[in-house]
């Protein structure tokens, strides 16, 4: 075939400038430590790189969110261990004022020790993250959640619960409301409590009782045991005005059951004395705590089996009262521990993720130096053959013998 | 004496020889150059009874070695080569744009919605808010950023339409006035062809193709017709149309071409048929990729500020008003064609971000309220009925006004979504982090009901009543009554626990067991400055599928764009190469007929200087007879 001589030169110069284009694109390769250097190298996989690097971010701010969330959770967790503690000191004073050998100044002594406390819990409940942000006041994170409006703490706040995304597809509770852990607490056993009246004059103290048919009981009715003599009682059903039953015998201590309650009454009820039987309602922990220190402002008299019955009434309400708040509190911070430990396992399981991602990433956009220095090597042995081949060849002409 | 005559011959023929040989080396490297040589023919030879002398030699012509053949498919390969080189470079720089994907439109639609985590983790913090602002800002910055890169892009690409269509003209004019010069000068010289004009001609017709797809005729005069595209002429014997770039009736900021007529008018063409070469290239790399890209890069604009818009409508900012727009929402562009007669108006407007397409549309008139819509993506009519709005992929297309038959209108929903886009809030308490209402329960409730948090029912504006008192009293352990809903709720509702309450705008659930008596409020969330709800689901939308027909994420459709240009900038890498390779075929064979062989043309030296020495030779033998026979009368 008969060759032109431009042909030699233009087809070389064309061999080296690809060779050179594509030496120059591995060196870049590896210079840059990318194997894809602009979307045309391999465009489905730059397109999935962008993909999994927002998914990477997105991993990575999860982290970010999981902190906050710990933040807040442990912060609400050492408050309610304070509070915890102090609701057992609580009890443990009250348990201490139930001693009969305590006097009147004794309690007393006691109800102003309680006072500190009860300021105290005011002060825990009013807890703030240390920017001014209250913990326990719901969304209402600068109003003050917990007010003494005439001796009776009062809550300010919503019942708002602010959440934090700690994973895709996990929100978690980032905050408690401060009704749920301090007021919204269930007097008596939780279904119904028991109460003497105030003018009873005799010494019958009334227990707990508790739920024997949960089906009956949802009536939600109040009774009221009336006592006829000091042996008989009568129950009514004070909500529908219905008499239950008439001329029951009394056994101090016997169990008193209808519609599905059981408790039972001892010590010597007098003729005239009534005691109550009410759905649960909530009272709060503060009101827990004042009504203990009013029961022990309240002098015993001496000699009084009645009043000295209410001061029982009253303490063994105060307790069960301090049990049950407790129970909240625990609650909650079993609550704030099994998120805690929620975060922790979402940790391990994030940074799993995100080593995963990297890793795609890395495949996915990253030069494997091996493939490109070899390649390197390759092409530059190739290119050096090319322009040495050239070199021999255009050489070669027939003037050089004329 | 012949053999004079027949040596003269023989030295002119030589000289022919080595003049053409000379030639061919001076013009072995001139572009569109054909090797000549000579043709040789022998004399008519004399009759002498004893048989025939011959006379000599004559040189009959010196022609170029040409294949048309060959020629007219380095041509076709040419201007293949330049309009896939030409898309190549153009697209070339939108791959480059978009090469790094640790910088760019990702790392700052990453920073934002970290950000609005920021603020959802802690909503009441200035500095979280302040930052909020601060990345809403970088990431409009770089929407803007990358859409003037195509902006430039686009002027570049007009500024290359236009330099090409000048340099089409000077062709144009070229291959007119050799047209000329052929025709005369082979008419003057017997027919004999004037082989270097009609290299420069082919030349020409060559350089044109580079511009744009170019067809020849040839004439019997030996003059050439050229035609362009798909059938427009150029060149028509010795006079040359004038081509000229004018703005697009359709769309101001881009170029066309035209037909430059006498009085400075001009005649519109087909731009579709304006194809191959570098022009071609160009107009190719506009319509199908450029356009296409801003489009999709708006796209993404407009669904982020759409979508987080229409989330943060719902929700309520630090003082306790409403949520406003968070971006300014950029709209759909009509453009009317400047050739309308009819004076109605079209507003065009997006109806659902995820059904928006990366397309652009035409609209035409037919008559009476009859409109056709053409989606220019892939050429999809529909028919619409104009008397009321429509809704077409999203959008919302309504007609005002009197149009004229014909009327043409064209619709370019995300065009200017990544110019237009912008940061509506500079006050960071005007972040809706909050949600505008709130739940509560009365603390003396004795059952175990619990109200959720409840969301504000989208789309918006939100109901007006959102934030009025409601509440719901629980009558027994399953009916409660509703006050404060508007419209009023009469009667007892029956209660299912879990089950969604709406009323006034807003969604709620109330699960456990209620019991008589008690109470549920909804009311107005006054002081929320801790309320997160809202600020949680606009930091969610980085994750959700809104744009694509719900398929693609805002970081999902960006990832489409460059998957795109990638997939196109590959596809042109590797047809412009293979182009390349089949040009550097077709001229190599097309050089092996035509090319020079500075070998050959050395040997045609010897081979004439030889021919010239025994020519030469051959008269100083004639010479020495002359004087043979002189000398005899001495």
């Amino acid at each position: 075939m008969r060759i032109s001589t431009s042909t030699i030169y233009d087809s070389n110069v064309a061999a080296l400038n690809q060779q050179q284009a594509r030496l120059l694109h591995t060196q870049q390769q590896i210079a840059t430590g990318r194997r894809i250097l602009t979307p045309a190298d391999d465009p489905a996989a730059s397109a999935r790189a962008l993909e999994v690097s927002q998914s990477d971010a997105a991993n990575t701010q999860y982290a970010d969110n999981r902190n906050a969330a710990r933040h807040t959770a442990s912060l609400s967790e050492s408050v309610l261990q304070s509070v915890t503690r102090l609701l057992q000191d609580v009890h443990a004073t009250a348990i201490n004022a139930g001693n009969g050998a305590l006097s009147n100044a004794d309690r007393k002594t006691l109800a102003t020790d309680l006072q500190g406390r009860l300021d105290e819990l005011g002060a825990l409940a009013n807890s703030t993250d240390g920017i001014g942000n209250y913990l326990y006041s719901g969304f209402q994170g600068r109003t003050q959640p917990f007010v003494n409006t005439a001796g009776v703490m009062q809550y300010q706040g919503d019942d708002g619960q602010r959440m934090i995304q700690v994973g895709a597809s996990r929100r978690m509770a980032a905050s408690d409301s401060g009704a749920d852990i301090f007021m919204r607490i269930k007097n008596g056993n939780g279904t119904f409590v028991t109460q003497a009246a105030t003018a009873n004059t005799g010494s019958g103290i009334a227990s707990l009782g508790l739920v024997i048919n949960p089906a009956a009981l949802l009536t939600g009715n109040s009774y009221q045991v009336t006592f006829t003599s000091a042996t008989t009682y009568d129950v009514t059903n004070t909500t529908t005005a219905a008499t239950v039953s008439t001329g029951n015998a009394y056994v101090s201590g016997q169990a008193i059951s209808f519609d599905g309650i059981q408790f039972d009454i001892s010590g010597a009820p007098l003729v005239g004395d009534q005691f109550t039987v009410a759905p649960s309602t909530n009272a709060s922990l503060f009101k827990t705590v004042s009504d203990l220190i009013s029961a022990l402002n309240t002098p015993i008299a001496a000699g009084n089996a009645a009043s000295s019955a209410q001061f029982t009434s009253s303490l063994n309400r105060a307790l069960n009262g301090l049990d049950r708040g407790l129970d909240v509190v625990l609650t909650v911070r079993a609550s704030l521990g099994s998120r805690l430990r929620e975060i922790d396992a979402l940790q391990t399981t994030g940074e799993d993720l995100g080593l995963q991602f990297k890793q795609t990433l890395s495949q996915l956009q990253d030069v494997d130096y091996n493939q490109a220095i070899s390649d390197l090597t390759r092409q530059q042995t190739s290119l050096q053959a090319a322009q040495k081949s050239f070199l021999k060849v255009s050489d070669l002409s027939l003037f050089n013998y004329i | 004496m012949s053999i004079f005559a027949a040596g003269v011959s023989a030295l002119n023929a030589a000289q022919a020889g080595l003049a053409t040989a000379a030639h061919n080396i001076a013009n072995a490297n001139t572009p569109g150059f054909n090797r000549q040589e000579v043709l040789l023919g022998a004399r008519q030879a004399q009759n002498t009874g004893a048989g025939f002398l011959g006379q000599g030699v004559d040189v009959s012509t010196v022609k170029r070695v040409y294949d048309e053949f060959l020629s007219g498919q380095v041509m076709q390969e040419q201007g293949q080569s330049n309009y896939l080189t030409t898309y190549y470079t153009q697209i070339k720089q939108l791959d480059n744009m978009l090469a790094d994907s640790n910088a760019g439109l990702t790392p700052a639609l990453q920073e934002f919605f970290s950000a609005a985590n920021g603020v959802a983790n802690t909503p009441e913090s200035q500095a979280a808010r302040q930052t909020l602002l601060g990345s809403a800002q970088a990431l409009v910055a770089n929407f803007q950023s990358l859409n003037q890169r195509l902006t430039d892009i686009n002027n570049s690409v007009n500024g290359q339409i236009s330099s090409s269509v000048t340099t089409i003209n000077g062709y144009a004019q070229q291959i007119a006035a050799l047209n000329q010069n052929i025709v005369r000068a082979q008419a003057t010289f017997n027919g004999q062809p004037p082989n270097d004009l009609l290299d420069q001609r082919d030349q020409l017709i060559s350089q044109l193709n580079q511009e744009i797809k170019a067809s020849v005729i040839k004439q019997s005069d030996g003059s050439y017709n050229v035609f362009i595209g798909t059938g427009q002429s150029l060149v028509v014997g010795d006079k040359a149309f004038t081509l000229r770039s004018v703005q697009s009736l359709s769309d101001p900021a881009k170029l066309e071409v035209a037909y430059a007529g006498s009085g400075g008018t001009t005649t519109r063409l087909q731009q579709s048929s304006l194809q191959g070469g570098n022009l071609g290239g160009l107009m190719t790399f506009r319509d199908q990729s450029l356009d296409a890209a801003q489009n999709a890069l708006g796209r993404v604009a407009m669904g982020l500020a759409g979508t987080f818009n229409a989330q943060h409508q719902l929700g309520q900012d630090l003082r306790g008003a409403l949520g406003g727009n968070f971006f300014a929402q950029p709209v759909p562009v009509v453009n009317n064609n400047t050739a309308n007669t009819g004076s109605a108006v079209i507003g065009a407007s997006v109806s659902s971000y995820a059904a928006l397409t990366t397309s652009d549309y035409s609209l035409r008139f037919n008559g009476g309220t009859a409109y056709t819509l053409t989606r220019l993506s892939d050429n999809t009519v529909t028919a619409l009925n104009l008397s009321t709005p429509q809704t077409v992929d999203g959008l919302a297309i309504s007609a005002s006004g009197t149009p004229a038959v014909g009327d043409s209108y064209t619709i370019r929903p995300s065009v200017n979504g990544a110019r237009d886009i912008a940061l509506a809030l500079t006050d960071s308490a005007k972040i809706a982090a909050a949600a505008p209402m709130r739940t509560g329960e009365a603390l003396i409730n004795a059952g175990t009901g619990k109200i959720s948090a409840g969301t504000v029912n989208a789309p918006p504006p939100v109901n007006g009543n959102l934030q009025a008192l409601v509440s719901i009293a629980f009558t027994s352990a399953n009916t409660f009554t509703v006050t404060g809903a508007v419209p009023p709720v009469v009667g007892a509702v029956s209660y299912t626990a879990g089950a969604p309450i709406s009323y006034n705008g807003w969604t709620t659930q109330i699960s456990g067991a209620p019991a008589a008596g008690d109470t549920f409020t909804v009311s107005i969330n006054n002081n929320a400055s801790a309320d997160n709800r809202n600020a949680l689901l606009l930091a969610g939308l980085q994750i959700q599928n809104t744009l694509e027909g719900g398929t693609a994420s805002y970081q999902g459709a960006y990832a489409q764009l460059v998957s795109q240009v990638g997939n196109k900038t590959r596809e042109m890498e590797v047809t412009s190469l293979a182009q390349a390779g089949m040009l550097r075929q077709t001229v190599q064979a097309q050089q092996s007929l035509s090319g020079v062989n500075l070998d050959e043309e050395a040997a045609d030296l010897l081979r004439y200087q030889r021919a010239y020495q025994a020519a030469g030779k051959a008269m100083q033998i004639a010479n020495t007879m002359f004087d043979t026979l002189l000398n005899l009368g001495r």
